[in-house]
């Protein structure tokens, strides 16, 4: 991709015709300034990007939020929506981590009734949540249990005391999309997914204590309770190995039936099966699981939070309860109605590194919300800037009511582990005080901030496009790494 | 089967999400002997010399094509890296055709996993003759 084979629409906005290459089937679009736009075309993100505006049903135009970066099948950022019900779905256009996603805790205290206590609490925080390559957690489930988790997903850990109602209404889809099928998940899948619910996984994901920096909006932030100088957290996993079976299944079983619908690919990662086929409604089916799975592991790991701060603030502090501002997918496809030129469409919404960003009004919202539109949560990358944004008209308007996920990735990981040393990276974070609690130093450099974009600049871009609003900014003080 | 392996038969690929390894082979056997050491030195870093000699697995796959094959493979050790914390160093038997392996592989339980590999994919998988070997680049979601 170069200079030339696309053209800007608005300040914010860029395009890719549908005639840059004859099997596409809509324009590309993409969100970016001058420098995200520099960094997208160091990588094959771009092309990625072409690569889905080629799949069988895709209506509008292939979408790519302004964190894009090169993955597999998809960029990371991508956003697909198929049309119901002969469109195709794409188990890699969700990735291997099926619902990944972030969940905002608040609480009732600021940073100076912490500090004191901060070294503790990320120790604790440490201990009580399972972390790290190949380690489980203290559930241990058989198989009609993970099946139980499947058809209720957060609402299984209500029941069983890690959650509160509050929790799941706000969560998206209230912690459970409806039409998981057990029956379509492999024994494999079921067998990897027995010690791992309640932990985080290894790579990107973390739990993070953050201050508010500076709220943008009070309207908005009022509702989630957010104020200047609170201490908030951040829990960032999905549906571990459950959700990476369950994608790996799929992929492999639709490479084998592909041909049958004639449908030609110009890269196998991307193959898919149509919504209406057998084969489209069990990972339909399949995947809706791996989601609930991810849903209830970010609840469990809610419950181990809260008993982290209790046992460390508790007759400390006032008040030490936490309660959940919102929880959010980001790797997902959903089946959704939108307006496509005019007319409301049933669609399949594929959200690859993309986070849904519906606008004020939208009934999915829980009430609290519904006026000031859908909380969205940013991360970024180890050691800076978080941000809370809400849902607009404009991401209804022109992203089928997506945004941002994070900063995205710049510098591959064997670079970064190059250039990085953990142990110096820790060392300079704790400088600026921020606790790091991390698993391996290897993997602490693979994801070192100069390895991701600037997440403001991200947030400028999607503020600025309208496709997402700015509410509050978040600082880190404390980060346990997987 | 010989435990060495050329220098320019696995190469780490730059990525900007993931994992990426270029594996070069004299034929499909040594290209998924090649891969297979790709993957345990994904796995456990420098500390593959620290991995005890002490575990066998068999195993016999079938699958579409080669590529798919290929995916299958590298997948299972994934899989026992991340069910039983073990890794792979040595391929003691290996049969390949385009549409089934039979092998036999030897390690242990690595001192600590470097990486944890989420899953084989299929982006861009194609095994291509280039200057007469079999070349082909697997990317891992890590």
């Amino acid at each position: 991709m170069k200079p030339g084979d696309f053209n800007r629409l608005t300040p914010y906005l860029y395009e890719i015709p549908a005639s840059h290459r004859p099997d596409m089937r809509v324009p590309a679009r993409f969100y970016a300034d001058a420098e995200l736009l520099e960094l997208a075309l160091e990588d094959k993100s771009l092309d990625q990007l072409v690569n889905s505006a080629t799949l069988p049903g895709i209506v509008a135009y292939a979408l790519a939020m302004p964190d894009i970066h090169q993955g597999y099948g998809f960029p990371i950022g991508g956003v697909v929506a198929t049309r119901m019900p002969d469109g195709v779905i794409s188990p890699g256009g969700v990735g291997y981590d099926i619902n990944c996603g972030v969940r905002l805790l608040g609480t009732h205290l600021s940073r100076q009734d912490v500090s004191p206590w901060l070294d503790e609490l990320a120790t604790q925080l440490q201990r009580n949540c399972p972390h790290g390559v190949g380690r489980g957690g203290e559930i241990r489930l058989n198989r009609r249990q993970i099946e139980e988790v499947v058809r209720l997903g957060a609402r299984w850990a209500l029941e069983r005391g890690y959650a509160i109602e509050e929790d799941l209404e706000h969560t998206e889809e209230n912690g459970c999309v409806p039409g998981a099928d057990p029956t379509r998940i492999s024994a494999r899948a079921y067998e990897r997914a027995h010690d791992q619910l309640g932990t985080l996984g290894a790579g990107n994901h973390f739990i993070e204590v953050d201050v508010v920096d500076e709220i943008f909006d009070e309207t908005a932030a009022a509702p989630m309770g957010l104020f200047p100088g609170q201490i908030v957290v951040q829990i960032h996993c999905g549906s571990r190995g459950f959700g990476h079976q369950i994608c790996t299944d799929y992929v492999a079983a639709f490479q084998r039936v592909i041909h049958r619908y004639n449908i030609q690919l110009p890269d196998r990662e991307l193959v898919c099966a149509p919504l209406n086929s057998p084969e489209g409604q069990d990972y339909l089916a399949a995947m809706k699981g791996a989601a609930n799975f991810a849903f209830a592991n970010r609840q469990v790991l809610t419950h181990l939070a809260r008993r982290s701060f209790t046992d460390v603030l508790a007759g400390r502090v006032e008040d030490h309860s936490v309660y959940q501002v919102y929880d959010i997918a980001h790797n997902m496809a959903k089946i959704e109605e939108h307006e496509v030129n005019g007319r409301r469409m049933q669609l399949c919404v594929h959200r690859k590194g993309a986070t849904r960003a519906f606008g004020p009004g939208s009934p999915v919202l829980p009430e609290a919300y519904r006026d000031i539109g859908q909380p969205v949560l940013v991360p970024g990358s180890m050691g800076t800037a978080s941000w809370v944004l809400v849902g607009t008209e404009g991401s209804m308007a022109q992203t089928f009511g997506s945004t941002c996920h994070g900063a995205g990735r710049v510098m591959s990981r064997s670079r970064a582990k190059k250039e990085v040393r953990g142990s110096e990276l820790r060392q300079k974070l704790e400088g600026r005080g921020i606790r790091v609690r991390a698993g391996s130093l290897a993997g602490l450099a693979e994801e070192a901030p100069q390895a991701y974009k600037d997440v403001d600049r991200v947030i400028e871009v999607v503020h600025g496009a309208g496709i997402a609003r700015k509410v509050a900014r978040l600082v880190p003080v404390a980060v346990v790494k997987g | 089967m010989s435990d060495f392996i050329p220098d320019d038969a696995i190469r780490v690929v730059e990525h900007t999400a993931d994992w990426a390894l270029r594996v070069r082979g004299r034929d499909l056997t040594e290209l998924f002997r090649y891969a297979a050491a790709g993957v345990a030195r994904l796995l456990v870093g420098e500390q593959l010399d620290e991995v005890p000699l002490d575990t066998r697995r068999q195993l016999k796959l079938e699958a579409y094509d080669a590529e798919g094959l290929l995916v299958d493979w590298l997948g299972e050790l994934a899989y026992w890296a991340e069910r039983d914390g073990l890794v792979f160093p040595v391929v003691e038997r290996l049969e390949v055709t385009p549409n089934a392996l039979v092998g036999a592989v030897c390690g242990g339980r690595a001192p600590e996993l470097q990486k944890h590999i989420k899953a084989v994919t299929y982006h861009d998988l194609a095994i291509r003759e280039v200057d007469g070997a079999l070349e082909v680049t697997i990317v891992f979601d890590v």
